[in-house]
């Protein structure tokens, strides 16, 4: 049946790679943290700053820690004199330090001199003064670095966002026809939000994570080959796991952010279409379908969670049995007070013999080391899922507009004389040419209708016209330069389009009829207003040209609308119009007057219209009758209809049969 | 940048953005009571997820018991190697068991067993916590997927990770549930009120405000209950073991809670507003992206890119600047309880070295200490943080339950069904007002029948569509009845009557999905024969067969690659194919040649027998073929009667309004 009897994709913890859902290749995923740079540039000198801050912060809180460790531990907690360099730091007398002899005699003998209960208590008291200048100036310092940090991350995320709008503003309407809305928003805001961390996991984190693993290892290789070694013995497990895991998790995520956002589209499609669900009484269905795309895509978050907290676990029990390793193995030499292996000589240290300092040093050392290594594992994962949002931002930046300027193009010339189609062809997709060699020329100051069946092409002839597409061969000039030499942003500046859809926006009145243009007053609107004999209507509405309009217009009826579009039209004043059928829903009276205001509007200008009425189609300059894509007959009325067998009159006489009573009344 | 130049248009001058339904933001903390209730209730509906979540979450409480006490344990009997019976200061009950064990062994031999004991530990409840927390950004939306997906466990291994799938399923359950609640809910609001609905807005409230539920029904359960479980043990461990040596660190322990209460209860009512203000911001960005991406063709076509970009832009600058205010409120909440936190600590360490120092204490008994106060004290900060992530939750939900409350179409479920027109539809004495003060019909007067087709014409705003909108109820008289078949269309359930009507609008809106799936979509039971028929009286079958993939080609967006006529012609089959009673076609036929549409209204008044066919038009060639018409002039029905009648009268506004149609047409 339809996509309604489809059920869910299943997710089972089996993954089974598609076709799209390849993984990352290493080089493409150093490419991709490459990429953000662009965006991150020019906030760069507000990142030093803010990196600079935040070590430091995170400097001075490792020297109180350094420093106090100890000095708590071992000398206020314990009772051990102070070392020279400490009691200088504290500012203590000598009688607090141990002086070079009693250091030796330490070394040799089980009683260490040991401080007064009055010491100890001043050494705490001086080191919680310490403690309390480093507090006061992180208080200050980290409130303010943590605001200004956000403030930066979103100004990188709104210039890549605001870059991607400006791409998808631009990008061919052959791509629009095919990509989803709410797609769209999915990427400006969950894949691009993903450069915000790029920063802090790939540069900040990393850094004071693998240095402090080195750190932490060096210290414990010092204390202990045997530990180092056998660290390095379980990394080997970790690392497979960690590469096993890895393209699961690429794959996972991607799974969740494609499924999220179709669930985004699919809200925004239905509320589009909501007039239609109501109107057939499918909100049942939409319900079911929403329900669908909602279950499948947290199921999708689901697995991409399940996949990363097993291979956490894995981890952590690896890291917990060597946790347990050391606890055994250090406690055992403390017992048996064996020596230590290099950490004796090495001053910052001193600890020549395993005894409590030592085990309480290499206990936390190793609980650093395993813990910051875990966290390495921890920002590789959010990497993986950081890579495929990213991947999806910039596939809207890698998207070309079929349609670019040239890199010398000009502006569109002025004022105006003629506009040359020649034998252009042009289809949508290009097996099915919906323009099939199409010669038309048309001057200032006339009027050509474009007329045809339903489906013949003549949207399309125009869409040429405002290089929405671009022709697959042949030509459009104006004044004899080549469209495709010009400049997008001025060619479409001088060609005012009355859309056969007319769209409007949720904004007012006015506003929608300025839509297009920038600089133009009240007095301009209304008197646009007037040409599309919107004033009046207008007027009566309750708060004239400032009442607000619902969700695309639906305040408005269509003729109405078709009056706002052709006002929106005429108000920027250019020298090229195009009014797609825009009297289609106007009443005849209404009609006639429109068309009478544009013909007095539209001297100097090159006008074209599409239409199926015969009253707007009379008065036309030339005619282009449109069948299967070609041009079939081209001429005035007059000439059109002298053709015995012409199309053009078949298609009158249709019009006239149909409707005899056209006749009849006079 | 976060200066934005006021204008007309300025965000900043309107705190509501682009609500025109859900203006009234700010709530009280009674309504924030009332809120959390219903999210209680939601809780009700996933009753084994809950119970389950819970029951692990006690489970995993158990571990931080025992991992607490070993290092006490490693440092005083192996390290120092003190006998157990020495110590300062008695092991709480739990412990006894293993402490039994260690009594009288040498360090070596205790060494042994805790090792042992840490390893038995480690494969059932692993070591740390868990927890699946992904990159977010930094505005309100980006950090629902982290939101909808809450979950973790206080513990590890094979505990953990089944606390934390149960939590994260639950997080989700509740998630699905209420934004189905609410997508179902608003599908369901009346035409008049989904005119001032934006589309970004049903997006933004369904995908970024509902995730915010699991939160919010943590914070009233789990988590203050396991805070107050955990620091109520730590609390009697702590007077258990020091409540003799140190009474007073207990009482000042436990006093950290009210006092971190205290701090932050006051930021209550700001936490709520900022979070409002940076949803309604955000709102507005995506009702921007929706409606420029939405309409693209349009913004293409009228050179209008720039111009969205710039609004765009604006919006999501202006949503940004107002997630820094929730960060500010943020900053300044953990600056006062971190101070508070940090003077405590500071109180225990000079507290408790004065014990050590004067022999009352070992050594180990501050590491003891240090933890049990520092986690009293981070629960204390919790449940003070919890109240004002409370207020964030709170206000996003609110923004959900807002549209679960307004008035819906579902409200007459239970009033008695129509079924298939029979005898006639009656409009009596209608008037009609629409919310913002537009009238658009006055003292209509009408009675319709099967087997008619009837035309209503008039000038462009006369109040044709208004008219045929009473029919299925998609808008309610002002004043006067509606009856279907005699019974009053306000009384009766509407979905009874809309599956009597099909409504065939001006727009042609069609799914971006196959043509089959648009028609399947109307009407699910719909056979092949079906499809092929309705297609063919629509006039669609050439085209479609000669699509591609006939009618299995997936639109693009809108349509997008189909021109005006062929969408029109598909949207009068999708009418067709539900085979009502009642056919209501506005404008069907504007964009449709002459021929083209000869054909079609001939090929309708065929398949429209026996049924009420409504057309509203301007052409008369489709005009002339009704059995009457209704011609209407600023809300007002001025004549009714077939074409030669009203044609009669060359008074008649009817007689003036086809003179015109057919004046130009004279040779």
């Amino acid at each position: 049946m339809s996509e309604l009897s489809q059920q869910p994709p299943s997710y089972s913890l089996r993954l089974q790679k598609t076709g799209d859902e390849k993984s990352l290749s290493p080089k493409a995923f150093v490419a991709l943290f490459l990429r953000t740079w662009p965006y991150l540039k020019p906030q760069w000198p507000h990142l030093s700053v803010w990196i600079v801050a935040r070590f430091s912060i995170e400097l001075i809180w490792l020297f109180a820690a350094l420093v106090a460790f100890d000095l708590f531990n071992n000398k206020v907690l314990v009772g051990e004199k102070l070392q020279p360099s400490q009691v200088t730091l504290l500012f203590l007398d000598d009688s607090y330090g141990t002086d070079f002899f009693d250091q030796e005699e330490s070394d040799s003998s089980d009683t260490a001199p040991i401080l007064t209960s009055e010491q100890r208590r001043e050494v705490r008291d001086r080191l919680m003064v310490l403690f309390c200048f480093a507090a006061t100036f992180i208080f200050i310092l980290g409130p303010a670095v943590e605001y200004y940090r956000t403030w930066i991350l979103q100004r990188v995320n709104q210039f890549l966002r605001v870059t991607m709008v400006e791409r998808a503003e631009h990008l061919s309407l052959r791509y629009h026809s095919h990509a989803r809305t709410g797609d769209a928003i999915y990427r400006l805001y969950q894949d691009s939000a993903m450069i915000t961390s790029v920063i802090e996991r790939i540069l900040l984190e990393p850094v004071v994570a693998i240095g402090q693993v080195f750190f932490s290892f060096f210290v414990l290789c010092l204390f202990s080959l045997t530990l180092g070694l056998m660290f390095i013995g379980g990394i080997i497990p970790m690392l497979w796991l960690i590469v096993w895991y890895t393209p699961r998790l690429q794959i996972r995520s991607r799974r969740a952010r494609t499924s999220n956002s179709d669930l985004t589209s699919r809200i925004q499609e239905g509320f589009a279409a909501i007039r239609i669900i109501k109107a057939n009484r499918a909100e049942p269905i939409l319900r079911q379908r929403f329900n669908n795309d909602s279950t499948t895509a947290l199921d999708a978050a689901f697995y991409l969670r399940v996949e990363y907290m097993l291979m956490r676990m894995l981890l952590l029990f690896l890291v917990g049995i060597m946790m347990i390793a050391t606890l055994f193995l250090t406690a055992g030499w403390t017992i048996a007070e064996d020596p230590t292996f290099l950490a004796g000589t090495v001053a910052l240290v001193g600890f020549a013999i395993w005894n409590f300092g030592a085990f309480q040093a290499v206990q936390s050392r190793t609980s650093e080391f395993l813990l910051n290594g875990m966290d390495l594992v921890r920002i590789w994962s959010v990497l993986q899922d950081m890579s495929v949002g990213l991947d999806r931002a910039f596939f809207l930046l890698d998207l070309e507009p079929d349609v670019v300027d040239d890199d010398d193009a000009v502006q569109l010339p002025r004022p105006i004389q003629t506009i040359t189609y020649t034998d252009v062809t042009f289809g949508y997709d290009p097996d099915l040419p919906i323009l099939k060699g199409i010669n038309l020329t048309a001057d200032v100051g006339t009027i050509t209708a474009i007329v045809g069946t339903t489906g013949s092409g003549k949207s399309t002839l125009m869409s040429l016209l405002l290089r929405l597409y671009d022709p697959d061969s042949g030509s459009i000039t104006v004044n004899g330069t080549d469209l495709t030499h010009l400049q997008i942003d001025s060619l479409r500046a001088g060609v005012a389009i009355a859309l056969q859809q007319n769209t409007l926006f949720a904004t007012s009145v006015a506003d929608n009829i300025a839509y297009a243009t920038t600089d133009v007053d009240r007095q301009g609107i209304e008197a646009a207003a007037t040409v599309a004999c919107a004033d009046e209507f207008i007027r009566s509405m309750g708060n004239g040209y400032d009442t607000e309009l619902g969700e695309r217009g639906g305040k408005l009826s269509t003729g109405q609308r078709q009056r706002l579009s052709i006002a929106r039209a005429v108000v920027r004043d250019t020298p090229i119009l195009i009014l797609d059928e825009p009297t289609a829903s106007l009443d005849a009276e209404t009609e006639h007057q429109v068309l009478a205001n544009l013909a007095d509007w539209g001297r100097e200008r090159i006008v074209f219209l599409i239409t199926h009425r015969l009253s707007t189609i009379r008065n036309a300059d030339q005619i282009a009758f449109l069948e299967n894509g070609e041009i079939v007959e081209l001429g005035n009325h007059d000439t059109l209809m002298a053709k015995s067998d012409g199309r053009y009159r078949r298609f009158v006489t249709a019009e006239v049969d149909i409707a005899p009573a056209l006749e009849t009344p006079k | 940048m976060t200066d934005i130049t006021p204008d007309a248009n300025a965000p900043a001058e309107k705190p509501q953005f682009d609500d025109r339904i859900d203006t009234e933001t700010r709530i009280s903390n009674l309504e924030v009571a009332r809120i959390l209730g219903r999210c209680l209730g939601l809780l009700r509906s996933f009753p084994k997820l809950f119970l389950g979540k819970l029951g692990l979450s006690a489970l995993a409480i158990i571990p931080g018991l025992y991992y607490q006490w070993i290092p006490k344990i490693v440092i005083d009997q192996v390290i120092l190697q003190k006998p157990i019976a020495e110590t300062e200061t008695p092991f709480p009950p739990h412990m006894a068991p293993l402490v039994n064990t260690l009594a009288g062994l040498s360090p070596m031999e205790i060494l042994a067993v805790v090792t042992a004991f840490l390893l038995v530990l480690l494969c059932v409840v692993g070591r740390g916590g868990t927890g699946a927390y992904f990159s977010q950004g930094e505005d309100s939306a980006t950090q629902s997927e982290n939101e909808m997906n809450r979950g973790g466990s206080g513990t590890g291994g094979i505990l953990g990770l089944a606390d934390a799938f149960v939590q994260i399923r639950l997080s989700q359950q509740l998630t699905n549930r209420l934004r189905t609640i609410l997508f179902q809910r608003m599908a369901r609001l009346p035409m008049t009120t989904l005119d001032d609905h934006r589309i970004g807005d049903a997006v933004y409230r369904v995908m970024y405000d509902a995730p915010m539920v699991p939160g919010m029904c943590y914070q009233v359960t789990l988590e203050p209950l396991f805070m107050i479980i955990g620091a109520l043990i730590s609390l009697y461990l702590m007077h258990y073991s020091y409540g003799d040596v140190a009474p007073q660190l207990v009482w000042v322990a436990a006093m950290m809670i009210p006092c971190a209460l205290l701090v932050t209860v006051p930021f209550s009512s700001l936490a709520r507003r900022v979070q409002q203000d940076s949803r309604a911001a955000g709102t507005a960005t995506t009702n921007a992206i929706e409606e420029s991406l939405g309409n693209i063709s349009a913004v293409q076509s009228l050179g209008g890119m720039t111009r969205e970009k710039d609004r765009i832009d604006k919006q999501s600058t202006e949503s940004f600047r107002r997630y820094r205010h929730i960060k500010i409120v943020e900053i300044l909440l953990r600056f006062a309880t971190f101070l508070l936190l940090v003077g405590m600590a500071f109180w225990v360490t000079i507290f408790s070295t004065d014990l050590i120092i004067a022999g009352d204490m070992s050594p180990g008994d501050y590491g003891v200490l240090y933890g049990i106060t520092l986690s009293l004290g981070g629960t204390a900060i919790g449940l003070g943080r919890f109240w004002i992530d409370l207020q964030g939750n709170a206000a996003a939900v609110r923004r959900v339950f807002f549209f679960i409350d307004l008035p819906s179409e579902d409200e007459g479920a239970a009033l008695p069904s129509v079924g298939p027109l029979s005898h006639s539809v009656q409009i009596e004495n209608v008037d009609f007002t629409y919310p913002d003060g537009r009238t658009a019909l006055k003292h209509i007067n009408l009675s319709l029948a099967p087997g008619e087709l009837v035309a209503i014409v008039g000038p462009t705003g006369a109040g044709k569509t208004s008219l045929a909108y009473l029919i299925p109820a998609y808008i309610s008289p002002t004043s006067g009845h509606v009856l279907f078949d005699g019974k009053d269309t306000g009384k009766v359930n509407l979905d009874s009557l809309r599956d009597q009507v099909s409504y065939v609008f001006q727009e042609h809106l069609l799914m971006s999905e196959s043509i089959r799936a648009n028609l399947l979509l109307v009407n699910p039971k719909a056979s092949e024969a079906d499809m092929q028929n309705a297609l063919t009286t629509a006039g669609a079958i050439d085209f479609v067969n000669a699509l591609p993939d006939g009618i299995d080609t997936i639109l693009g967006r809108s349509g997008d690659t189909l021109s005006v006529g062929q969408k029109q012609r598909l949207c009068i089959a999708r009418g067709l194919i539900r085979n009502t009673s009642v056919l209501i076609l506005d404008e069907p036929t504007a964009a449709l040649d002459p021929q083209t549409e000869n054909a079609l209204i001939n090929a309708l008044l065929e398949a429209a027998k026996g049924k009420l066919v409504i057309v509203i038009a301007h052409r008369l060639s489709t005009i002339r073929q009704a059995n009457r018409i209704v011609f209407m002039e600023d809300g007002e029905i001025t004549d009714i009667g077939s074409h030669e009648e009203l044609m009669s009268d060359p008074e008649g506004r009817y007689h003036h309004f086809v003179e015109l149609q057919g004046g130009s047409h004279q040779t």
